[in-house]
């Protein structure tokens, strides 16, 4: 406010100064060539002449006034006079006929003989247009500085109010109710727009929060069951008898304790997939190389179960990725189908370069996932009904997802119609 | 074995210095890594057992200063730390093995006497015996009495890993790491059946058995005593 204030002034005071010169140049022109005209009018035409001229001009509305001055310093034609001033400008006093006296500005040229000629213009005039001016800016100066300070005063209050709403959502925020959002409208102005990306990020945090909340459910349930049977185990223990016994309990305590370990580790391990920290450790990979070292080490196992597992044996296929990870994500497949698709099923493994993307399938015939249960499979510690009595954590999909979209790809469950077909796709690199 | 134990857990250390001479080690413990570095630097030892977080002066920062001052005992890293990326850092700092907390006794018994390093001419050596099985690593040709044994070359791998490591106990997890680069659980018994398989090919029908199960530890193979 104070800043535009200011800056009206000075413009107020070049505006000035630039018209207040231009003015008086113009008023200085005028005289400049009168005087040459009247000067070349003596030489032409003699002294005479020019006192006749004078005399014809003096004293007319908007006229100039003369003066010419005999070698003596006497006024011989018109009224200016300004005896003892040197040749050159000066500004010189006029009684007028009113009986005010002005100042003129005046011109004093030498003529022949000794005869000075004397033109001069009222500074009035040239007064006159800066009294116009600095009244214009006065009033300029005047009317800003009041629509200033209320258009700033509206405007403050208006941000203000603003500012203030944002202030109490996120007070409501910190409370504890995330569901709150900002107010604003949908095309605005910078605050507007701030506002719209606070709302989103309060979403993000509200999903985050909620996904946190989801685990932190998931581990205090389902970690419950083992540590309640590890504990009822040190606790038998405790009390038998038999020491060959005892060892035993001991020794699946351990077991159970190992599970449990294994459990968080592999929820520690996914969070940090998920997260997306190992994207820096990307590097070209082989990955025919890569899926036959896996099912290579899964054969015998396979074997052992009375399945087949083959692999289709695929062209050379390079992407980008993680080799540690996606080998943990083929191995944990196929250990999926050797553990749930029962003995003597086929199990087979395909390895596909498709236009957009490279394709991993598992295909075995065992008794298929249901329906209603192929997106569940894939939260944390979800089972199926029929696996909850064999061997893991619930936690093996979770993983293989969370794995396949750190690579920008997804994880697909079909009905192979009998059995699941599971389905990887990831970018071509 | 002369070991260094830096751990600055004095429980955890306790425990673990208990079970190293238990086993036959002489073990001297530092608490804080400036001891352990002086240590490491000063004296002589078959391996050192080195914790990675460690008050003051973080493990990775000691294991870098030893071998920036040329000590080239191998170092086996202890972490409570259990990411992939830690463990590439460990050893790429100059670490010989990583271990992640908690572990067994046996797993870290195992893996310090896989990591002292056996006299230099084995180094170079060209076949590898135990008993009368012999493995040659030039031609990959593997013979048990004379006769000649056909084995898949994750066989041959498995059963290398084991010979190099002969009258020694090698862990699951150290066969999963070394012969399949599996640094998780597969969920299978994937090295009991190669074993398995390896045990019917080299042991099967002979006087006496090479390819021993050490019970909650893992495998050894050794002569008959």
């Amino acid at each position: 406010m104070a800043l535009f204030a200011v800056s009206v002034v000075v413009l107020g005071a070049v505006v000035f100064l630039i018209a207040h010169g231009a003015v008086e140049e113009q008023l200085e022109a005028r005289i400049r060539s009168e005087v040459s005209a009247l000067q070349s009018e003596a030489r032409l035409s003699g002294l005479h002449a020019v006192l006749e001229e004078i005399g014809e001009r003096t004293g007319g509305p908007g006229q100039l006034e003369y003066g010419v001055e005999n070698p003596a310093g006497a006024l011989v034609a018109g009224r200016l006079s300004a005896p003892g001033r040197k040749a050159g400008w000066a500004t010189v006093p006029l009684r007028m006929r009113g009986g005010e006296v002005e100042p003129i500005r005046t011109h004093i040229v030498p003529l022949a003989d000794g005869y000075r000629l004397l033109v001069g213009d009222e500074l009035e005039r040239v007064e006159e247009v800066d009294g116009a001016i600095l009244q214009a800016f006065g009033s300029i100066l005047l009317i800003t500085l009041l629509l200033g300070a209320i258009g700033g005063y509206l405007l403050s209050r208006d941000l203000a109010g603003r500012i203030e709403a944002i202030a109490r959502t996120a007070g409501a925020i910190i409370e504890g109710d995330l569901g709150q959002r900002i107010g604003h409208r949908a095309q605005g102005d910078d605050l507007d727009r701030l506002s719209a990306t606070l709302n989103l990020m309060l979403d993000r945090i509200a999903t985050l929060m909620d996904s946190l909340r989801q685990v932190s459910n998931d581990v205090a349930h389902d970690l419950r069951t083992p540590l309640t049977r590890l504990r009822q185990r040190l606790e038998l223990a405790q009390t038998v008898e038999g020491e060959a016994e005892r060892l035993g309990l001991v020794r699946m305590a351990i077991e159970d304790s190992d599970g449990l370990l294994e459990t968080f580790s592999a929820l520690l391990r996914i969070a940090q997939i998920e997260g997306g920290a190992r994207r820096a450790g990307f590097r070209p990979i082989n990955l025919k190389g890569l899926v036959t070292t896996v099912v290579d080490a899964y054969a015998p196992s396979a074997e052992d179960n009375g399945q087949s597992l083959t692999l289709a044996e695929p062209g050379a296929i390079s992407l980008d990725g993680d080799p540690e990870l996606l080998t943990q994500m083929i191995a944990n497949l196929l250990a999926n189908a050797l553990a749930h698709a029962g003995a003597g099923a086929r199990i087979a493994v395909n390895l596909q370069a498709r236009p957009d993307a490279v394709a991993i399938t598992v295909i075995d015939d065992g008794p298929g996932i249901p329906a209603v249960d192929r997106e569940r499979v894939f939260d944390r510690f979800f089972r199926l009904e029929q696996s909850r009595t064999s061997a893991g954590n619930g936690l093996g999909l979770s993983l293989v997802r969370a794995i396949a979209r750190l690579h920008g790809g997804e994880v697909l469950l079909y009905d192979a119609a009998p059995g699941l077909k599971v389905e990887i796709l990831l970018p071509a690199g | 074995m002369k070991l260094l134990l830096v751990e600055d857990d004095r429980e955890g250390a306790a425990y673990v210095s208990r079970a190293l001479r238990e086993a036959g080690h002489a073990v001297d413990h530092a608490a804080l890594g400036r001891d352990g570095l002086m240590l490491a630097a000063g004296e002589t030892y078959d391996v050192i057992v080195l914790d990675r977080m460690l008050p003051q002066l973080d493990g990775l920062a000691i294991l870098r200063t030893i071998r920036a001052s040329g000590v080239l005992t191998p170092v086996l890293l202890l972490t409570a730390l259990g990411g992939i990326d830690d463990r590439v850092e460990g050893l790429e700092a100059g670490g010989d093995d990583y271990l992640v907390k908690p572990f067994a006794m046996a797993e870290l018994l195992a893996r310090v006497s896989a990591l002292a390093r056996r006299p230099p001419t084995q180094v170079t050596q060209t076949v590898l015996r135990v008993a009368d099985l012999e493995m040659n690593l030039l031609k990959r040709t593997v013979t048990r009495a004379g006769q000649r044994l056909e084995l898949q070359p994750r066989e041959f791998q498995l059963l290398e890993y084991l010979m190099r490591h002969a009258d020694r106990v090698v862990t699951r997890t150290m066969l999963l790491e070394n012969v399949w680069d599996f640094h998780f659980d597969p969920k299978t018994n994937i090295v009991e059946t190669h074993i398995s398989r390896l045990r019917g090919k080299v042991d099967r029908g002979q006087p006496n058995e090479l390819i021993h199960t050490v019970r909650g530890a893992g495998y050894c193979i050794r002569e008959p005593s």
